[in-house]
């Protein structure tokens, strides 16, 4: 019976080659569109190495310190007495009249004094963002982004290495000079091709004027988060004294909390709240408050696009536009599909009255129809499972996302081949269940085979 | 066999009231061979509808075999009509995108415990009793109409059903190809005793057969 449905799905298809090219086009083109967004979010949120253990981060990025000002402004009321306009400024009301702020990442006294002990939390690390080195070699300028860091580093974010190991808190103990290197800056400086990043291990690089010992190779990044692709990961004893300024409030460092496990995240981050209120500030008179929003990996994702006040609100704002966003460009070629499907059955409604004649039943006309649909799809999804792969290389040739590479998985093609699978059923159901309650009779009076 | 009591069709709308078959009562024997005959419009058709279980009476009832038909819609209906009857239609009712052979296999998709090769077989000896197994793969559009109508009728017989019901098989085809198919129908009455029902304008056929019903105005007149 399958045979047979298959069969005629594919002559079907033939008829009318106008309405067969429209629906495949739009089939394949809304799939090629999903496969590219489920790629690309497989890539950023998947948990691919070094996000391994994505659902138990919690981020704190900066810290904000401010105070609120209030103006007095005085309220006067005014009467008329014996022809005289009298005035009573006895009455004030006080309203905001703005923050004085200041925002930015923590220093180290500020990590070290205030956020150790964190309750539910594994690991803590601190780190700088972006910093870049100029280096000459043989007159060709590099220009190296780096990190500095601390021992917990690597126990949190599980790069994986080419060569050599991470460092830990016993180098920072030793103020030890040495580095992990990113393959790419492994190659550049010191001209090693793959599978010989062994050779790197215990030569010595120079950045900004400092020489250091290479201690390990770690495999490329394939994320957009910034940070974790500096081509240079450095203890942070090393850093300027600008950079660790350890008498101050605020610096140069970010931190990310490893719960014990993903369902701490909002413990943790409850916890660090609490501590905002109790942490003494440096300058009350000056910034009398503290406050900071610790965010979970997919909350802080959704914070660096839109940049909204606080990580949590950014997320839902993100997800619900998502999801608008997908359900509408789902439901309006499904809704165009369901439109062709029904002016197709129609014309068969002939053969549908012969079936039924012959013993079909409602479900069997049903199973049939939605079944030679999801045969459409298929082969639209197969379409465009080439145009997305074609387009995919195209983007990856380009460096369009900035060195990271979307790629597909076993994951992304079933999340594909499902949502083919719920496009077929989905746009062929309603049109196939109107046609299987057709009367018989009437059906076979529509000629048209 | 066949026993209608009291049926009548009634179509209804808002404001008119049609009287397409008024309180017809028919017995049709096993094994036989019956014609139906009458102006166009008289209800002959709806009549071989309501016989064929596709259309259910405004009133009366009907009766295959031991089997009084009260419900109309569902499995246990499509699944009596699959096993006991046959159709054959004016306009042949050919599915175009199918072979031949798919063709006639067509009801036995529809009926449990037979597979494909079995399927196969019965398609082909249905095709070769009416003379048209070479054509098996051949599509209708490649066919004559005497050539689609005796397909059309391999596919009524390929699930040996007992009764035949055939609304104007002929009303298509010239003379020639009507006799051919004649000869058909009367062939399955003769050897195998398969009950035929059939609704024709042409008195020739129709004397050919065992019995003529006439209809007039939704009435049954002789």
């Amino acid at each position: 019976m399958l045979k047979n449905y298959f069969t005629l799905a594919i002559k079907v298809l033939g008829r009318r080659k106008f309405f067969t090219f429209i629906s495949l086009f739009g089939i394949s083109f809304t799939l090629m569109i999903l496969m590219l967004i489920t790629a690309f979010f497989q890539t950023e949120l998947g948990g691919d190495a070094p996000l391994g253990k994505k659902d138990q981060l919690v981020y704190l990025d900066y810290i904000e310190t401010f105070k609120q000002y209030q103006d007095t402004i005085p309220k006067v009321d005014s009467t008329m007495m014996d022809g005289v306009m009298q005035y009573d400024t006895t009455g004030f009301k006080y309203e905001d009249s703005g923050r004085s702020i200041s925002r930015g990442p923590g220093s180290i006294k500020f990590w070290t004094t205030h956020m150790e002990d964190v309750p539910f939390v594994k690991f803590r690390t601190i780190y700088t963002d972006y910093q870049s080195f100029d280096i000459f070699i043989n007159s060709n300028k590099l220009t190296f982004s780096s990190t500095f860091t601390d021992g917990n580093f690597f126990d949190i974010y599980n790069f994986k290495f080419l060569a050599g190991k991470p460092f830990g808190n016993q180098q920072l103990e030793n103020q030890a000079q040495v580095v992990v290197l990113s393959q790419e800056a492994c190659k550049k400086y010191f001209g090693i091709n793959e599978g010989t990043f062994d050779e790197a291990i215990g030569k010595e690089i120079t950045l900004d004027r400092k020489n250091y010992t290479v201690i390990g190779v770690i495999d490329r990044v394939n994320n957009s988060f910034g940070f974790l692709k500096s081509d240079v990961f450095i203890p942070y004893t090393n850093a300027a004294p600008e950079v660790l300024n350890r008498e101050r409030f605020n610096g140069s460092f970010s931190a990310t909390f490893l719960a014990e496990n993903a369902s701490k995240t909002n413990n943790v981050k409850e916890e660090l709240v609490k501590r905002s209120k109790v942490i003494p500030l440096p300058n009350p008179e000056q910034h009398d408050q503290l406050e900071y929003f610790p965010a979970t990996y997919t909350e802080r994702y959704a914070w660096t696009m839109l940049r909204m006040d606080e990580p949590e609100k950014s997320y839902k704002y993100a997800l619900g536009a998502l999801i608008f966003l997908l359900t509408l460009f789902f439901m309006l070629p499904t809704l165009n599909l369901i439109n062709l499907n029904i002016s197709r059955i129609m014309e068969r409604s002939s053969e549908i009255g012969v079936r039924k004649a012959f013993g079909a039943h409602s479900g069997n006309i049903l199973f049939q129809f939605v079944f030679e649909n999801i045969v459409l799809t298929f082969i639209g999804g197969v379409i465009g499972f080439i145009l997305a792969y074609l387009l995919l290389n195209t983007i990856n040739g380009s460096n369009f996302l900035n060195g990271t590479i979307l790629s597909f998985n076993y994951k992304v093609f079933i999340y594909s081949f499902l949502i083919c699978l719920g496009f077929g059923i989905l746009s062929g159901f309603l049109p196939a269940w109107k046609m299987s309650r057709v009367h018989i009779v009437n059906a076979i009076k529509n000629n048209q085979l | 066999m066949i026993k209608l009591e009291n049926v009548s069709k009634i179509y209804r709308t808002k404001t008119i009231e049609t009287v397409a078959l008024n309180k017809i009562n028919l017995d049709v024997v096993e094994g036989e061979f019956l014609s139906v005959m009458g102006p166009s419009g008289c209800g002959k058709s709806t009549m071989l509808n309501i016989i064929g279980l596709i259309d259910e009476p405004s009133e009366g009832s009907i009766s295959i075999g031991p089997n009084k038909i009260k419900d109309y819609n569902g499995k246990p209906i499509a699944k009596f009509r699959n096993e006991n009857l046959g159709f054959i239609f004016q306009s042949f009712h050919l599915i175009n995108d199918l072979s031949v052979i798919d063709n006639v296999e067509l009801p036995l998709l529809y009926r449990n415990g037979i597979n494909g090769k079995e399927r196969r077989a019965m398609a082909e000896e249905a095709l070769t009793k009416v003379g048209l197994k070479n054509r098996m793969k051949h599509f209708p559009g490649q066919l004559s109409g005497g050539q689609k109508q005796r397909v059309a009728i391999a596919r009524a017989i390929v699930g040996k059903p007992r009764i035949i019901l055939a609304d104007e098989p002929t009303g298509n085809l010239d003379s020639v190809m009507g006799n051919e198919i004649m000869d058909i129908l009367l062939g399955l009455n003769q050897n195998d005793k398969t009950t035929i029902i059939m609704v024709t304008h042409d008195e020739t056929m129709a004397k050919k057969t065992n019995r003529l019903v006439r209809l007039f105005d939704g009435s049954q007149v002789s």
